[in-house]
């Protein structure tokens, strides 16, 4: 028996895996068949009836998301009797929502205006009042619920059912007076809560964080990879004026599917907060050219005996910043390599996308390290062990736990970071560059995938890419690292790690504005 | 040493010619650049000639626009089809109203509302077109006037012109830039007293035409002027793709009106004036009698509109009543989807063209199915009529330049595109 199966949709063939549901085959044949319940991340209700379809041979309609293909099957999504079931599905779904778009969150990204406008665009027919329910239900620490806009597709209730594990939601009462709720004894806490916000159809569900500051034609989408911990959640950043206003998730099948954590979404306000905008010598702005200068004589006086000189890779950066200063260490021959990251959270792992490892690259810079022959040191063992001839310190990032405070202050610490704390606050010399959101390159999540970021707005103040920074730092100290694109870093580096050898450089992304998207849904 | 020069000599610092020798006299004058424009009175609408000249006489005239940096083309592409009528506004900015209609044609055209638009709304239409191209060639004649010295009738004129912007801006709401016209209708009715304001502005405006043909028709200079200068013949006309006037002073009989009828032109009575030289005299006597023929156009327009919508009744072109929007839900989605996403637009591609105050305007789109055009293009006829100025200027004194490129009447904003 074959694998396939071959069926007919509006007349023409199509060749699918056996166990499709309608709508996934017609969508291959770039037939979109509307829908509200219907997620394909989720398990199939077929509850909305908004995706019925006739199937010659079948007296009644089937919705099309529930019903297996099947050899030989005739699909007709465009005659009269469907395209009328889908219209009078709209009206029915419409009769009591209120008229709330110029208010709503979700409008200009909304299933129900979309597929009202694509499907039914007729006027309305009721004359009797509308139910009301409640307008404002805090439903837990994230999330606000309308149950006037709610349609009752239940995506979220199996969103939490099926992303957390957890039963968090549920429908209460019946008829138009049927309403969602928080399952009893509930509240909608669990740490994949904002994922019913991304799937619900309509503006039902808002996050306490996004609602009412940014509408969603006004946005831009740029493609990259959550910085919140190992797993590397594809996501998309959505930013407008230099910043971004919300994180959501990206489809991939072998990462996070179509999810991913409250934690991470949030990690975009680090963005905006206590960033290290100019160089500084000694707490003092500086230029570039006196900060690098100033750097450079600073370090020229240890280098003489390299083994006086420390450098301390970071978890926290991408593969092409940690390239950079692994070089620089190599070239130097510097005495010791540090490995700083943050203290991994145990609590975290749940055996689904959280897992205890809060740095995004750990696994990147062990690679990076390994492959150019370093002999790195975690960084918090070293309290046990300080070699006492340390003399000097440059430092990619901000954190670097397990380092006694007293024995910093005698070091000329050098910083190369986004952020002004931690570390970067009683460094000698600081040079502040792009965060994650900012620049081009790649990390490593725990699975050894190396995932490419894009840069999705400019740094803030007069910082730099990491490498570019490590690069010039180089130079001025007699290292010449001649890159002009973290593409060409990237070139480097996969030459020389050889794992990565058959990883290729994304093609260059440009943020897509969310409005010439259309309705997302 | 005595002075041996001349009073004059040490006045003026030079001799006259009769004191050079033969020698002097008969030397070669040398060919002189001289840049007329970008910002020259009388280069309408910032345009450049760099002018080969040979004593008074133009050898050559090379003619570079794009000071205005339009980009109508590539700005559509990211506005709603709704959004580009401003855009097209300041295409011709002396007749946007034509503009409007060239742009709601072209959409109409793909969504197959091609002449099932409400008669009102195609009555409305051509009033605001004729009245666009009375304006239109009202500028045009009284600023060549000017420029030639006759002051008198420009001020006439353009009190003409203000009279039927005041009457546009009393239909639209903008003196200047209408956008009035909407792709399936107009956006709004004409004012209740629009009938007898616009009867009154003709009978004046008639009564000026009159005062100002006494003034230039028979004025020596303005004849001597304008008679055998910048002569084009029909085959060059139609070599270079001449529309409008200048083609119909050479006598090309074309009028996109006559020719390709659209809107309730077939239903109206009038005549495509014709020359017979294809000087600048003949173009201005075409644009006289075009003010002419516009006037009994309108009057047999006010005479025949009918009552009715100004919108066509149909969901994917025509916001819904304010009433609707903000009590049904519906309605609601819909202002919200046709004032976000625009007017949704099937795939195709259509050129619709109009006769323009200029000539065949035309706009040619792609649609993706999608609220904004994938592409669009348009054809100004400003933009090839420049391309023929280097030639008509050639051989004529650099006084000659100005009428001849006032007659041209090019339109910056509908040059640069």
């Amino acid at each position: 028996m074959s694998d396939t199966v071959t069926l007919t949709i509006d007349g023409k063939p199509v060749t699918v895996a056996k166990g499709t549901n309608v709508l996934e085959a017609a969508k291959t044949l770039g037939v979109e068949i509307s829908a509200f319940c219907y997620h394909p991340g989720l398990p199939i209700v077929a509850q909305c009836r908004q995706c019925l379809v006739s199937i010659e041979k079948n007296p009644k309609l089937q919705p099309s998301c529930q019903q297996v293909v099947a050899d030989g099957m005739v699909v007709h999504t465009t005659d009269p009797v469907s395209t009328l079931a889908r219209k009078q599905q709209l009206e029915f779904t419409l009769v009591n929502h209120p008229i709330d778009c110029p208010i709503c969150d979700k409008a200009g990204e909304c299933t129900l205006q979309k597929l009202y406008f694509d499907h039914d665009n007729a006027d309305s027919r009721v004359d009797t009042p509308k139910v009301h329910k409640a307008k404002v239900v805090d439903i837990g620490p994230h999330i606000v619920l309308d149950q006037e806009r709610c349609i009752l597709c239940s995506r979220c209730i199996r969103t939490c059912d099926h992303v957390s594990g957890q039963h968090q939601l549920e429908f209460a009462h019946r008829s138009d007076h049927e309403l969602l709720t928080t399952a009893p004894g509930e509240q909608l806490d669990n740490p994949y809560s904002l994922n019913t916000v991304d799937v619900c159809p309509v503006g039902a569900l808002t996050a306490k964080d996004f609602r009412f500051t940014m509408r969603a034609w006004e946005l831009d989408a740029t493609p990259s990879i959550c910085n919140g911990c190992a797993t590397g959640c594809n996501i998309e950043i959505h930013h407008k004026n230099e910043r971004a206003w919300r994180l959501v998730p990206r489809h991939n099948p072998d990462v996070n599917d179509y999810w991913m954590c409250d934690e991470g979404r949030f990690t975009y306000h680090d963005l905006r907060e206590h960033r290290l905008a100019g160089p500084t010598v000694e707490g003092l702005p500086a230029s570039w050219d006196r900060a690098i200068a100033s750097a450079a004589k600073r370090l020229g006086v240890f280098l003489k005996d390299p083994a006086q000189v420390g450098v301390v890779l970071s978890a926290t950066c991408s593969n092409e910043d940690n390239y950079a200063l692994a070089r620089l260490a190599k070239e130097w021959k510097v005495g010791l390599v540090l490995v700083a990251g943050k203290p991994p959270v145990p609590a975290r792992a749940d055996g689904r996308l959280r897992v205890a490892d809060v740095n995004p690259n750990a696994a990147g810079v062990k690679a990076i390290a390994a492959a150019l022959g370093l002999a790195t040191t975690p960084s918090f063992e070293l309290d046990r062990a300080p070699p006492a001839n340390l003399r000097a310190l440059v430092v990619l990032g901000d954190v670097l736990p397990g380092f006694d405070a007293a024995r910093l202050k005698e070091l000329e610490v050098i910083a190369v970071a986004s952020h002004e704390r931690g570390v970067v606050t009683g460094a000698r010399v600081a040079l502040p560059i792009a965060a994650w959101a900012e620049a081009a390159g790649t990390v490593t999540n725990a699975k050894g995938r190396v995932q490419r970021m894009h840069a999705a707005f400019a740094p803030p103040g007069q910082a730099i890419a990491g490498w570019d920074a490590i690069a010039r730092l180089g130079h001025a100290t007699g290292v010449k690292l001649a890159w002009s694109h973290a593409r060409e870093v990237w070139k480097d580096m996969v030459a020389q790690v050889a794992a990565w050898k058959d990883v290729t450089w994304a093609r260059e992304v440009r943020p897509l504005a969310l409005r010439f998207a259309g309705s997302r849904g | 040493m005595p002075d041996t020069r001349t009073l004059k000599q040490l006045v003026l610092g030079r001799k006259d010619v009769q004191d050079l020798s033969d020698n002097e006299q008969e030397l070669p004058p040398e060919l002189m650049t001289v840049n007329m424009g970008p910002s020259h009175p009388a280069m309408h609408g910032t345009v450049r000639i760099v002018l080969t000249v040979d004593g008074e006489r133009v050898v050559r005239g090379d003619v570079q626009p794009g000071y205005l940096h339009r980009c109508f083309e590539k700005e559509s592409e990211h506005a709603t089809y709704t959004q580009v009528f401003p855009y097209t506004d300041r295409l011709n900015y002396v007749s946007p109203m034509i503009n409007n209609v060239g742009w709601a044609m072209v959409g109409e055209k793909l969504l197959g509302l091609t002449g099932k638009l409400p008669r009102r709304t195609e009555y409305i239409r051509v009033i605001v077109s004729e009245m666009s191209r009375m304006t239109d060639h009202l500028t045009c004649v009284g600023a060549s006037a000017m420029e030639l010295g006759a002051f008198t009738p420009f001020r006439y004129l353009l009190k003409c012109r203000e009279w039927l912007y005041e009457l546009l801006e009393k239909v639209s709401g903008a003196r200047l830039t209408h956008s009035y016209v909407r792709i399936g209708g107009v956006s709004k009715d004409l004012p209740s007293d629009f009938h007898a304001d616009l009867t009154l502005a003709l009978d004046r405006i008639e009564g000026v035409l009159v005062e100002c043909e006494g003034l230039l028709n028979n004025n020596k200079i303005f004849y001597d002027r304008m008679s055998g200068i910048g002569v084009m013949t029909r085959e060059h006309a139609i070599a270079t793709g001449c529309v409008g006037p200048i083609a119909r002073a050479c006598g090309v009989d074309y009028d996109v009106r006559r020719d390709y009828p659209y809107s309730i032109y077939p239903e109206l009575e009038f005549d495509v004036p014709l020359g017979t030289t294809g000087d600048c005299l003949d173009r201005y006597l075409v644009r006289l009698e075009e003010i002419k023929q516009s006037i009994r156009m309108l009057r047999q327009c006010l005479a025949q509109i009918p009552d009715g919508p100004v919108m066509a009744d149909d969901h994917r072109v025509a916001l819904p009543p304010k009433r609707d929007t903000y009590n049904t839900i519906e309605s609601m989605i819909r202002h919200f989807k046709h004032i976000m996403d625009g007017v949704r637009v099937p795939p195709g591609e259509a050129y619709a063209f109009v006769e323009g105050g200029n000539g065949e305007l035309g706009f040619f789109v792609v649609a993706d199915g999608t609220g904004r055009p994938y592409k669009a293009y348009v054809r100004s006829p400003s933009f090839v009529h420049l391309s023929t100025a280097g030639d008509l200027i050639r051989d004529h004194l650099i006084a000659d330049v100005v009428p001849i490129f006032g007659m041209i009447n090019m339109i910056g904003g509908e040059c640069d595109k």
